[in-house]
């Protein structure tokens, strides 16, 4: 499991720059200032925007190439994503967020168990998420990203509007489930203490002085970008 | 000494005249209203037929622009194209463009030696103005705006994350739409279409012009309250008091009675 890119976008007079590969097993860590493109970052990965000029590459299988004019939709790509907030869909209870796009089948199942009861969320399953804590959301979004069998793993600022105590325990989570999540982890994060409890690569986006052009570089010597 | 925050005193006095002027005129109608004579009023034959065909045609345009309207709002809420923004402001004109000045250019566009009009008639023999059809054709021109404003602030004020989100969990473009976009936008679209509908079912300016005023065929029942009007006949004010009561009833609709409850409901 890997993911290889050198990707360039546009937007406006802003340009981003991503050249990365990373492998099996890694937790990345990407930090960097507001609007560096870190989220942009985590977006071509999934699929939600398209390179302007460039390729990615997740198992060694080109999803987006511009040379080529192949683009894999998002839906193709199994990538699983905890984005800001959570991105829990309002109108769906707990149980029938953690099971999206994978169908009533997949409750009762062993996983899904597994992961009601390791993210506590048996008192939650037929909750609106409007009646839930931050905390609580953000378990939920963890658990139905982990459930859902995917090959790399996409979060956005997990646990930056949490309170101290819901931010240790979604924290404990991650731990937990890094250590055995079989793909890619990407994690962007504005708090340098989770770059040292999770992350096997580091880096941060550079952007250059007249906020025009931003670099996101990070080179795993494993994997042939 | 009263012990509140003080208001601008005698704003209260300025605001009669409005009140006057917009309440007085809904009461004078239901204070006038024939009511032992009001059921025959409005069974009479020519009102039945008037407010059968408003509901059989209002009811069209509001699933018209459920049809329509909403891909066009869609569009005009998420595709970057040239001439997006023309294309939202010539489908808006008509809420503010004179429902009559309207019914002209229906006429213009569509009747017998309109634009389109004219090769329908010389191609298939297909005459469209002063038919159901056109008043059909009139409602949507007035209405159908109402319904792609409504839509289209719906679907801009949608998170596109959550979208994105359904995406990456496995969903298809329709399969995002349907159980992710729509179940969202559902109390918006509730709202846009009980709008809609009451305003085509209360349309009368470019219906008469564009429709003319057919008994049985385009005579609706604002049209129908005119010419009871002239005529001198009762059925003018039982047929306005009717209008009033439907609404009150969209009104107390909209204010979230019944689109509240959708929503609760999760629909």
């Amino acid at each position: 499991m890997s993911i290889a890119m050198t990707c360039m976008i546009r937007r406006g007079f802003f340009t981003l720059d991503v050249d990365l590969a990373v492998g099996d097993g890694s937790v990345l860590v990407v930090t960097g200032e507001n609007g560096s493109g870190k989220t942009t970052t985590l977006d071509l990965v999934a699929g939600l925007v398209a390179c302007g000029e460039g390729r990615i590459e997740i198992d060694g299988v080109a999803v987006d190439d511009s040379s080529m004019g192949r683009f894999v939709q998002p839906e193709h790509r199994n990538v699983a994503t905890v984005f800001q907030g959570g991105g829990l869909f309002p109108h769906l209870s707990v149980a029938d967020n953690v099971t999206f796009g994978r169908g009533r089948a997949l409750r009762g199942g062993a996983d899904y168990d597994r992961v009601v009861e390791e993210f506590d969320l048996g008192s939650l399953l037929s909750r609106r998420p409007g009646e839930l804590s931050g905390g609580q959301r953000q378990r939920v979004s963890l658990a139905r990203a982990f459930l859902s069998p995917s090959r790399v793993l996409l979060l956005d600022e997990p646990t930056t509007f949490l309170d101290t105590d819901s931010r240790d325990a979604v924290r404990e989570l991650m731990s937990r489930n890094f250590a055995t999540y079989p793909g890619v982890v990407v994690l962007v994060t504005h708090d340098d203490a989770e770059a040292t409890m999770f992350a096997t690569h580091t880096a941060r986006v550079e952007v250059d002085a007249a906020r025009t052009r931003a670099r996101l570089q990070v080179r795993d010597d494993r994997v042939a970008g | 000494m009263t012990r509140r925050l003080s208001s601008p005193r005698g704003l209260a006095a300025l605001a009669l005249p409005a009140i006057v002027l917009v309440v007085l005129p809904v009461v004078a109608i239901v204070w006038r209203t024939p009511w032992s004579g009001f059921w025959a009023s409005i069974s009479s034959d020519a009102s039945r037929t008037a407010v059968w065909l408003s509901l059989r045609t209002s009811l069209v345009t509001t699933a018209l622009a459920l049809v329509f309207g909403s891909p066009l709002a869609w569009l005009l809420a998420h595709s970057r194209f040239r001439g997006r923004s023309l294309l939202r402001a010539l489908c808006i004109l008509p809420m503010v463009l004179p429902p009559v000045v309207g019914g002209v250019a229906l006429l213009f566009a569509f009747g017998r030696r309109g634009l389109v009009g004219g090769l329908l008639d010389d191609w298939f023999g297909i005459q469209l103005a002063f038919s159901e059809t056109a008043a059909v054709m009139a409602q949507f021109f007035v209405a159908a705006p109402f319904f792609v404003v409504v839509m289209e602030a719906a679907f801009e004020q949608l998170d596109p994350r959550l979208v994105g989100t359904a995406r990456t969990f496995g969903a298809g473009p329709w399969q995002a739409l349907l159980r992710v976009t729509l179940p969202l936008v559902a109390p918006s679209l509730a709202a846009g279409l009980v709008l809609t509908w009451a305003r085509a079912l209360g349309e009368f300016g470019a219906t008469i012009t564009f429709a003319g005023n057919t008994a049985g065929r385009t005579q609706t029942i604002p049209l129908a309250v005119y010419s009871a009007l002239e005529s001198g006949g009762d059925s003018a004010l039982a047929l306005s008091m009717l209008m009033v009561g439907v609404s009150v009833i969209v009104l107390v609709a909209l204010r979230g009675r019944w689109v509240g409850a959708l929503r609760r409901s999760g629909a």
